[in-house]
């Protein structure tokens, strides 16, 4: 496994077209327009629209994550520590609002 | 007058998967330093959840939206660039990348101009409408201000960063095939966007 | 120039100069760099500590006057902290081996290398730079818990900079470790051939790249407060305190761990050497060290069991904090389990690798009863607390720390100490060790708060014991680093490798050539402790 980290090099990296950033970039500004259509003609479902505004945020980052960033396409190990990366925000955020939720 | 044995994993030799790893890890950093803001905002919000809602009336959704477009075209154009210099085309990925600053400057203006109003009525941290405003209402502003503040500060720094590598293209040292420092300064732009991708919906759209 | 001719080549005298060393970009000089600076820094801690006890060894005014000795034990707190046991044993050690031990040259971004420990001076400078002006060095405690560090007209702002600059040279150093291991190690070492001095450095830089940003933002946010005259811990517009300590201990918490995993890279290291015999569990070592490193991110609460947060996040808390036990209690029953049958040969780094199993299971334990919810309520701020982290630090790291020096001494400059003087240095410091620190934890079992400058008559007796400790400490302190520096100038020299080790940095030249190896090196067969003349069982 590590010989192989060392050894194999040109591996031709992958290139991405011009084509598959541009489809990139659509997809993002329609993923904007959505939301911003939400949040401003859906004022009165407010605690639906905050969701909803980060869940699209979320797809929005990973889809510049897999495709501008080039994650996709990387060794698996990018996306593995990115996802640990993660996971570990993710549970700081939870425990210290669990504290502000359970206090008296 | 030495040995001239070289080890063949020396720490010495340009190693573009190495220097990716190091930039992936420092964007980890970077992640988490925001990370902690994101953290403060939580709670506050959850303490504040009117008078976050109320202050954020304050913000011009539209201006939000415009930046928000042009750090995406900025994360695509600077994405192509890699795409050119790939392909050989360093000319095109100069371009590409001056275009990318170019848009770094549009968000900026109009950060300038989205800060200049606040400033105007006072709402900057110790001004004098910011202290009649009710506890929670402050807090997002202080918010407001440190995290667009620290984000526009990464917005100067992505700048100057690609300011470098358009140099190095100029001179050769980045090229066709060795093009690791354009995808480094590649990286830490789209980071820039991702945290935009964050605060522009927490700032900007919880009407 | 004859003098060089005689010798062969080594990093020590292929250049000269006072420039030669500033813009170094060799691992081991950068090493010898922090090695020199942090010694420098560690000593001024030291003198503070000695100050303190000094204070303490009557009730009432000794010395100082209250106010300088609130600011003593904060700036002791910064610079034992920031300054020497965060870098110590990965800046100086880690630097100067992890290369050698994977069989490379260098580091994987030697200039990056270069720039943290001019991170870490320009830190330094900063940190002691509170001294002179103003109000003088800041009195929060290390910990610049809000709202007090807003308000104090104290130097904090400098100090709080200081951390963020010293933080910073933190993560650049764990960020070329991690890649290091990944990228440069020598064909054939597989991740489970490591030595594990190497896993466990891999621990520790993964937490130096992913807790210090959480306290870099933090201190931010106080420097920010302190400017603004408002911020986000400041209850008149919102702010809670409280979010203050979480961010905090987000990152401090995991900062232990920063300090305790080298210093079992090291003690894992020096008992297969001198039990020659291969490591008993290699594998529950390595991963035990992650598993700490793991699990200690998620443990941070159990600081502040008395803050006002909810009895439900305590219990949380307290329930994974007994989880951190096991990893490491894995590890002392390893090294215990790997000195049975082995052919021990008693040498001085041996002792103080035997000490920090002593020292560490003290301070573990006596963690784990401030980690019990309902027994912290009574001993949290007392001086059980002081007595428990400095077993872990001091006894623990800074043992290991000198342990560290002793055994990998011959090959830095290959020349021996005295064995001898070695040897009484060891046991002065060891005593003086335990004279100076055991009592606290009576004491604070008896009740008696940290952080004040006064205490009740009751206090006097085990106070005074525990300021002559410190004295005896410090001689042996002294002797040691007598011993050291004489070893230096006119030690016996010795060959490549005086413990007979086996981890690959015994199999070059002491000291060292600039680029390591003149050789490729060759890997141990079946494994990386596998000792070829260990008995069987």
């Amino acid at each position: 496994m590590s010989n192989k980290d060392h050894n194999s090099e040109p591996h031709a990296e992958h290139i991405s077209s011009y084509r598959e950033h541009f489809g990139t970039w659509v997809g993002l500004i329609l993923l904007t327009m959505m939301t911003v259509f939400i949040s401003v003609f859906g004022a009165d479902l407010r605690t639906l629209s905050v969701a909803t505004a980060l869940l699209i945020a979320s797809v929005k980052a990973l889809v510049v994550g897999y495709y501008f960033m080039h994650l996709k396409y990387d060794p698996a190990i990018y996306r593995i520590m990115m996802g640990i990366v993660m996971a570990l925000f993710t549970v700081f955020l939870v425990m210290v609002i669990f504290d502000y939720l359970t206090r008296n | 007058m030495n040995h001239t044995f070289t080890l063949p994993n020396s720490g010495h030799n340009y190693d573009a998967k190495a220097s990716k790893l190091g930039m992936w890890l420092f964007l980890y950093t970077e992640l988490l330093l925001f990370g902690g803001l994101f953290l403060v905002y939580m709670v506050y919000r959850s303490l504040n959840e009117e008078a976050f809602l109320l202050a954020s009336f304050n913000l011009d959704v539209w201006m939000g939206t415009f930046n928000t477009v042009v750090l995406l075209t900025s994360s695509m154009t600077v994405a192509m660039s890699i795409t050119a210099l790939q392909l050989g085309d360093a000319k095109k990925s100069i371009m590409l990348l001056w275009l990318t600053i170019a848009a770094a400057l549009i968000f900026l203006v109009v950060k300038y101009f989205e800060w200049g109003a606040k400033f105007e009525h006072g709402l900057f941290p110790g001004m004098d409408h910011f202290n009649t405003l009710p506890p929670g209402e402050r807090l997002y502003f202080y918010l407001y201000f440190f995290m667009t503040g620290l984000h526009g500060l990464h917005v100067i720094v992505g700048g100057i960063f690609i300011g470098v590598v358009i140099h190095k293209i100029k001179n050769k040292s980045v090229n066709k095939n060795r093009y690791q420092l354009l995808e480094n300064s590649g990286l830490y732009w789209h980071l820039v966007d991702l945290i935009w991708i964050y605060l522009f919906p927490l700032f900007y759209l919880i009407h | 120039m004859s003098e060089t001719a005689a010798m062969p080549l080594n990093y020590l005298n292929v250049k000269k100069g006072i420039w030669s060393w500033l813009f170094t970009l060799d691992h081991k000089r950068i090493a010898l760099l922090y090695l020199y600076s942090i010694g420098a820094f560690f000593l001024v801690g030291v003198a503070l500590g000695v100050v303190m006890r000094l204070e303490l060894f009557n009730p009432g005014r000794d010395i100082i006057e209250p106010q300088t000795y609130n600011q003593v034990f904060t700036l002791h707190g910064v610079i034992m902290i920031f300054l020497f046991i965060i870098p110590s044993i990965p800046a100086v050690f880690g630097n100067f081996f992890l290369p050698i031990m994977l069989g490379t040259d260098d580091v994987a971004f030697p200039r990056l290398n270069l720039f943290s420990w001019y991170l870490y001076i320009i830190g330094a400078l900063f940190a002691l730079s509170t001294l002179i002006y103003g109000n003088g060095p800041a009195d929060t405690g290390w910990t610049f818990y809000a709202p007090y560090s807003v308000k104090t007209g104290t130097n904090v702002s400098m100090s709080v900079l200081a951390a963020f600059i010293l933080g910073f040279s933190s993560i650049l150093t764990g960020l070329n470790f991690i890649v290091t291991i990944h990228r440069l190690r020598t064909p054939g070492m597989t991740f489970n051939k490591m030595p594990l001095f190497s896993w466990a450095l891999y621990a520790t830089s993964w937490i130096q790249v992913l807790a210090t940003p959480v306290i870099g933002i933090t201190l931010m946010m106080i420097i920010a407060e302190r400017m603004f005259g408002v911020g986000l811990f400041d209850p008149s517009i919102g702010g809670d305190p409280i979010l203050y300590q979480h961010l905090f201990w987000i990152y401090s918490h995991p900062a232990v761990y920063i300090m305790a995993l080298p210093a079992m890279g090291v003690v894992s290291e020096i008992i297969p050497t001198f039990a020659q015999r291969s490591i008993f569990g290699y594998k529950p070592i390595a991963y035990s060290s992650m598993a700490i490193a793991f699990v200690g991110y998620f443990v941070w609460g159990h600081h502040m069991f008395t803050s006002g947060m909810s009895g439900a996040a305590a219990i949380v808390f307290s329930i994974l904090t007994f989880l951190v036990a096991i990893p490491t209690a894995i590890k002392v029953f390893n090294w215990v389990a790997t000195l049975y049958k082995g052919s021990i040969d008693i040498q001085v780094p041996l002792l103080y690798a035997l000490a920090f199993i002593f020292n560490f299971l003290i301070g573990g334990l006596t963690g784990l009863v401030l980690g019990a919810l309902v027994v912290d309520v009574h001993v949290h701020d007392t001086y059980f607390v002081v007595g428990h982290f400095h077993y872990v630090m001091f006894g623990g790291t800074g043992f290991a720390f000198f342990g560290a020096l002793h055994y990998w001494f011959p090959k830095i400059w290959g020349k021996m100490y005295n064995k001898t003087r070695a040897n009484l240095a060891f046991a002065l410091l060891f005593i003086g060790f335990n004279t100076l620190y055991f009592p606290m934890l009576v004491l604070g079992i008896m009740g008696m708060p940290r952080r004040y400058y006064d205490y009740l008559p009751e206090f006097h007796s085990l106070n005074q014991i525990s300021t002559v400790g410190s004295w005896i400490l410090v001689v042996g302190l002294l002797l040691m680093i007598f011993n050291l520096v004489a070893g230096y100038l006119k030690g016996q020299k010795v060959g490549g490798n005086p413990w007979n080790g086996i981890t690959l940095e015994w199999q070059t030249d002491s000291p060292p050539p600039l680029h390591n190896f003149d050789k490729m090196p060759e890997l141990p067969v079946g494994g990386p402790y596998n000792y070829p003349n260990a008995k069987s069982e």
